[in-house]
């Protein structure tokens, strides 16, 4: 890509991007980010630099879906922007070259650009059987992976897939697919779990990593904070009706229809954390608990296994079938109990009788032992 | 009882058959209990709206599900608490308070539970008495507490998912990065049926060695005595190697008990001076 030859803001012009909205998306990713008001001048002067570090998009075992999400964002100045500040030499889905021109990009990049280039890496990578199960010219997956997040500067893993394995790791996992961290220990990466990813969200780490030159602050799973360190439940709008203890308990009842809350339903809004409900989707339309469905936890580790099933409050109990829920295993645990324990006192009684007949026939020649014979 | 009277007998001791009553619950274990029982009583019926709010409130203003987790969560630590203490003593109470009473470490303890279990099956006609609790009882109990630490572990770290909290975090911080929220929630829910299994067989076979032992097991728990004949107590397998052979009620309380027992009875005191257990034998 040929380097800038004129000043961001006349770019972004050129392209429709009004001053205004400049600054309305860097208000927007200050907010994403959680800092104060005072940064905005720091984004701003930073964003408008003429720098634009090399972007390397890699998708692997994927369904292309956050591609889609950061393509379809369809606040203007969000793509725009982020597409114009970074130089994206080599994204699969977007760009224009192809075969071997294109893989040569991508080698060059490694070679020119080593230790200076952001590596986002969307889906799986697998690794049964010496990674056949996704090859790229030729290359392994994993081989691509191992090149590319090693020489980088950052690494950025978008969606499920690319962070934990997601969908291609659920249960059994045939192809033996692994996040991007796992795949290739040692690098570091930044995961932006969530299936897809947040465009805000993503684009809120590449503005924090132009205006700062380091990721933002991490959680144990390597997450942004800012974007995964509080709770769904916390942020939701039905919050009020679950400590009211107002529940819907069934798709289109009254509860329902007023919009109560929807854990009685599966919803796994309490042990997600995401800011789903502050920055929403589709330009911070709505998001889907507000559209009155449960939270299936999608940006929680391992999810389709884990929070898997989406419309039950409690995952399955390893060992039962899949129809039979925790309480009632929990139930069954006590029913058993109750009845063995029953019949141990029927048996007791009737033991007590038989002794007790016994002792009459034999009387005075009662053994001592039977002193401690119950009365019953 | 009368099945430890051979092994008394055999001891080559006197045949003693006179009641003594033996203090064997002391008050923190007591107080531990029945903190236990109605904290998991309370926790059990909050934790169980948690999983399922079975109460809808309707239109009006409430804050019904904000009151029960705010209950569970102080009773949790209530529990906490009765359970730090009772695990305290586990090392500092008397012979039958600790926790060589809950593992089955050597044969005899092994044969007791053997002993139990086939009376239980009806196999064996005399239940393993002992002055504390049988080593089946011990076993089980253990396995209550196993499961009792798994629960508390389980409820901070879910405690902690959404209190956050630097302290907290750094205790149970761990958990949930080794076990998925939703299955720390199954582990914790379940849990609490086998709490409810326990408590159905616990009840049932306290009222049954009750009748059998005729020691005042049921009123122990209350009291902390129980009655049993001199010999039984003195062969009584939990001793401490240097403890008294016959342990007596604390000096003020037990000799309270021994006057209204003996003007009451006629039964015998206890032989040799009252002293309290752990302090040398004034034999």
């Amino acid at each position: 890509m040929p380097p800038l030859d004129q000043d961001l803001p006349s770019a972004l012009e050129a392209r429709g991007v009004s001053r205004r909205d400049f600054l309305e998306f860097c208000s927007l990713m200050l907010a994403t980010l959680a800092l104060p008001t005072r940064y905005l001048g720091k984004v701003v002067s930073a964003l408008s630099q003429p720098q634009r570090p090399v972007l390397v998009w890699m998708e692997f075992q994927d369904c292309a879906g956050n591609t889609e999400s950061m393509l379809r964002s369809s606040h203007p100045s969000v793509a725009e922007v982020v597409l114009d500040l970074l130089s994206w030499e080599y994204h699969e889905t977007i760009m224009a070259g192809a075969g071997k021109a294109a893989e040569t990009t991508l080698q060059n990049v490694v070679k020119n650009h080593k230790g200076k280039y952001i590596a986002v890496v969307e889906g799986a990578i697998p690794t049964a059987d010496d990674g056949v199960y996704c090859t790229i010219a030729g290359r392994t997956a994993l081989d691509i992976a191992r090149e590319v997040c090693s020489n980088s500067a950052a690494n950025i893993a978008v969606g499920a897939c690319a962070w934990d394995g997601g969908l291609v790791r659920a249960n059994p996992n045939p192809t033996g697919a692994l996040g991007l961290e796992e795949a290739v220990p040692g690098v570091p990466v930044v995961n932006l779990g969530g299936c897809p990813h947040n465009v805000a969200n993503t684009a809120a780490v590449l503005v924090h990593y132009l205006t700062f030159h380091e990721m933002p602050a991490l959680d144990p799973y390597n997450r942004p904070l800012f974007a995964y360190g509080q709770i769904i439940h916390d942020q939701c709008q039905r919050r009020a009706h679950y400590d009211a203890g107002r529940f819907v308990e069934e798709w289109g009842d009254e509860g329902s229809r007023k919009g109560w809350c929807l854990y009685k339903m599966g919803c796994k809004g309490p042990e997600a954390t995401y800011n789903c409900p502050v920055v929403r989707w589709n330009d911070g339309t709505s998001w889907p608990v507000q559209s009155g469905h449960g939270c299936i936890a999608c940006a929680a580790h391992r999810f389709w296994d884990w929070s898997s099933p989406f419309y039950k409050k409690l995952p399955n109990v390893p060992g039962f079938g899949v129809d039979v829920t925790a309480e009632e295993v929990g139930w069954g645990v006590v029913g058993v109990v109750a009845g063995v324990t029953a019949a141990h006192a029927v048996g007791t009684v009737i033991r007590a009788h038989k002794e007790a007949s016994e002792g009459s026939k034999e009387s005075g020649s009662k053994p001592e032992s039977k002193s401690a014979s119950p009365e019953a | 009882m009368n099945a430890a009277t051979p092994a008394a007998t055999a001891a080559g001791q006197h045949h003693d058959e006179r009641l003594i009553r033996v203090y064997v619950w002391e008050w923190p274990v007591r107080i531990a209990h029945w903190v236990i029982f109605f904290s998991i009583l309370v926790l059990g019926f909050t934790g169980y709206y948690i999983y399922d709010p079975f109460i809808i409130s309707r239109g009006h203003p409430g804050f019904l599900m904000g009151t029960m987790r705010f209950i569970h969560e102080v009773t949790g630590f209530v529990f906490i608490a009765a359970f730090l203490l009772r695990a305290y003593w586990f090392f500092k109470g008397n012979r039958w308070a600790r926790w060589r009473q809950f593992l089955l470490i050597d044969s005899r303890q092994w044969r007791g539970a053997r002993n139990m279990l086939r009376y239980y099956l009806f196999l064996r006609r005399e239940p393993e008495s002992r002055v504390g609790h049988n080593p089946l009882a011990g076993a089980t109990y253990s396995t209550i507490y196993t499961l009792a630490v798994i629960e508390i572990l389980t409820g901070l770290a879910l405690l902690q998912h959404v209190a956050g909290g630097k302290v907290l975090g750094f205790f149970i911080g761990w958990l949930p990065l080794l076990i998925t929220i939703q299955r720390l929630r199954e582990i914790h829910f379940l849990i609490l049926f086998i709490f409810g299994a326990f408590f159905i067989h616990h009840v049932y076979s306290a009222v049954l060695m009750s009748i059998e032992e005729h020691s005042g097991l049921m009123g122990s728990i209350f009291s902390g005595y129980k009655f049993f004949p001199v010999d039984f107590v003195a062969a009584d397998p939990a001793r401490i190697p240097g403890e008294d052979v016959l342990p007596v009620a604390p000096p003020g309380r037990g000799q309270r008990a021994r006057r209204k027992h003996a003007a009451g009875k006629g039964a015998a005191p206890a032989p040799g001076s009252p002293s309290t257990p752990g302090k040398p034998s004034p034999h």
